[in-house]
């Protein structure tokens, strides 16, 4: 169940890259135990809004505010020690890193000998080779192969299982069954709505709203880097939300057009 | 069979192109120098002399694995041996070899500061602190050398910072394999050397994993310079005296040092051990040049050669082990 006080809120929250407007009075919240689906078209500023919620970017003017405080300070860092896991489309992985290395990166287990820390292998090992074998990777990819070898679907299942696996308290996936086959699709959507009735606030960004609107508890739309609808899905159908994906702010230009 | 051995072998070390080709020319400039190249004493200089160069390498290395530049240390190895030559005697050796690895460190940490807050490329910046501290050390220096006279180079201090020989090797092999062991284990081992191949391998993602990649490519830029000057120190511990122009040009060998010994210039690969190699080969190609009576002038030349021919070598190399 939701809970009532926003664990994510964003108020009047405005970027501009240069002078491309590329978030605009934006205001939204997210609440833990919800599953909120980010819809919309390319461009949207779908990936910008999240890109600021995990530490990327910092807004040029607006307000977020994470369990009541406001945040002043944007880094990944601080967002990951927030308890965000972001998976994100093209970033997360490291092409010369290994699997167990890329598992931990920036949050590596350590050894002490002596006071100085080691990076304990085994326990890198271990855990990423737990995770990557419930992900289904192929039985002969180890954990000590460089991720470059992977496919496009073994790197999402890397992510995924990594942000998973470090869970804490928001998960935030973009476009997270791309790559993926029909069966880890799937698998994938079932750990997000599993991942929500652990308590956690999921917020998923993708184009497809008929695949979100089964699983999220809200739809938050998207388009020319403004909010332009946030409903619960029992109030509105898929078809309902798609035609306003379709449209969205246009409908108002088209009918003064005719 | 064998071969499919060997291939992934060569895919993971990309050093083993400059091992093979250390191992043909010591073979050849043995055979072909009647001695002169081949002896103990040969030997031992070319090994001091990568010894300083190695430090600077290292340091280096460890700046292109982070994806970025420093072409300054030729610079900063000479303002360390400048630095050292000019405290020895007026304060004590150690703290004169402290004293110039810190500035070294300060000027790493002038290119490294730079280069993070301003994100302008690392080339722009390190060239322009090339050109500062290369200017400043001809400026000071006036056109005249500083030297420490030769009685007083009797302590053990001066023996520990290059000044003398342990069992025929010049002490500077020592620092050199101590650094090794260090950055090595720093590099492989530790949180920081999995941060740091992460910034080289791909500076976004490590961005959002939560790495502060500004800090770890400060940390590179720091040890960098701090690695140079010292290098600096060992080099003016052997001459005993140095000048405004002590370390110029070296930034281009201890760079081909680094490209020969497997080190991506794009970031994100490195061999330590490879790069120092890269320097043993280029001391090697020196010292032969000087035995067989090639004029000095002719080094650049033969560098520039082999820097090619190494390169489009190894990229078949590499091509060679990726094929199936």
């Amino acid at each position: 169940m939701a809970s009532s006080q926003p664990l994510i809120q964003v108020k009047n929250l405005d970027l501009y890259f240069g002078s491309f407007h590329a978030l605009k009075n934006v205001s939204v919240d997210f609440r833990a135990g919800e599953l909120v689906g980010l819809v919309g078209d390319n461009g949207a500023g779908k990936t910008t809004l999240i890109r600021v919620l995990c530490g990327l970017h910092a807004p040029t003017s607006g307000e977020v505010y994470f369990d009541g405080a406001r945040v002043t300070t944007f880094h990944p860092k601080l967002a990951i020690d927030f308890g965000i896991e972001t998976i994100q489309q093209s970033v997360g992985l490291c092409d010369n890193l290994s699997i167990a290395r890329n598992f931990y990166l920036g949050r590596e287990p350590v050894k002490r000998i002596l006071g100085i820390p080691f990076l304990d292998f085994r326990v890198m090992r271990d855990m990423s080779a737990k995770v990557i074998r419930q992900f289904g990777l192929r039985d002969n990819v180890s954990v000590d192969d460089e991720v470059e070898r992977l496919s496009g679907g073994e790197r999402q299942s890397v992510k995924i299982g990594r942000a998973v696996e470090f869970k804490n308290r928001v998960v935030i996936m973009d476009e997270p069954t791309n790559h993926l086959s029909v069966r880890e699709r799937e698998h994938v959507n079932e750990l997000a709505v599993q991942l929500k009735e652990q308590g956690l606030l999921v917020i998923y960004i993708t184009h497809d709203i008929f695949q979100v609107h089964k699983l999220a508890d809200r739809i938050v739309i998207m388009e020319n880097g403004e909010v332009v609808k946030d409903a619960r899905t029992t109030e509105m159908s898929a078809e309902a939300l798609e035609e306003v994906i379709r449209h969205g702010g246009r409908v108002v230009e088209k009918r003064s057009a005719k | 069979m064998a071969r499919l051995a060997v291939k992934p072998l060569v895919r993971r070390h990309s050093e083993i192109g400059i091992f093979l080709i250390g191992a043909i020319l010591v073979v050849y400039f043995s055979a072909t120098s009647g001695g002169y190249w081949a002896n103990l004493y040969n030997f031992g200089t070319i090994m001091q002399q990568t010894s300083t160069m190695g430090l600077m390498v290292i340091g280096l290395a460890l700046v292109i694995t982070t994806g970025e530049i420093d072409i300054s240390v030729g610079s900063t190895f000479g303002i360390g041996a400048l630095v050292y030559l000019w405290l020895a005697l007026r304060v004590d050796p150690v703290l004169a070899a402290l004293c110039a690895t810190a500035v070294g460190a300060a000027i790493g940490t002038f290119n490294g500061v730079l280069v993070t807050r301003t994100n302008t490329p690392s080339l722009i910046i390190t060239l322009g602190s090339l050109m500062i501290f290369r200017g400043l050390a001809i400026a000071l220096t006036s056109g005249f050398a500083f030297s420490i006279p030769y009685k007083q180079r009797g302590a053990f201090s001066y023996w520990l910072l290059g000044g003398d020989t342990l069992l025929g090797f010049n002490t500077a092999l020592i620092w050199l394999v101590v650094a090794l062991i260090i950055f090595s284990a720093m590099l492989r081992l530790m949180p920081w050397g999995n941060r740091l191949l992460a910034v080289g391998g791909s500076s976004d993602s490590a961005l959002s994993r939560g790495v502060r990649v500004d800090r770890i490519k400060l940390s590179a830029f720091i040890l960098c310079g701090a690695l140079s000057a010292f290098g600096g120190v060992l080099e003016a511990g052997k001459l005993g005296s140095a000048d405004g122009s002590m370390g110029r040009l070296m930034e281009l060998q201890a760079i081909a040092s680094c490209v020969l010994g497997g080190t991506l210039l794009a970031g994100g690969r490195v061999s330590l051990i490879g790069a120092l190699a890269g320097a043993f080969v280029l001391s090697s190609i020196q010292s032969y040049l000087v035995v067989m009576g090639v004029a000095p002038q002719w080094f650049m030349v033969l560098l520039g050669v082999i820097v090619v021919a190494a390169a489009l070598g190894d990229r078949s190399l590499q091509q060679w082990a990726l094929r199936k």
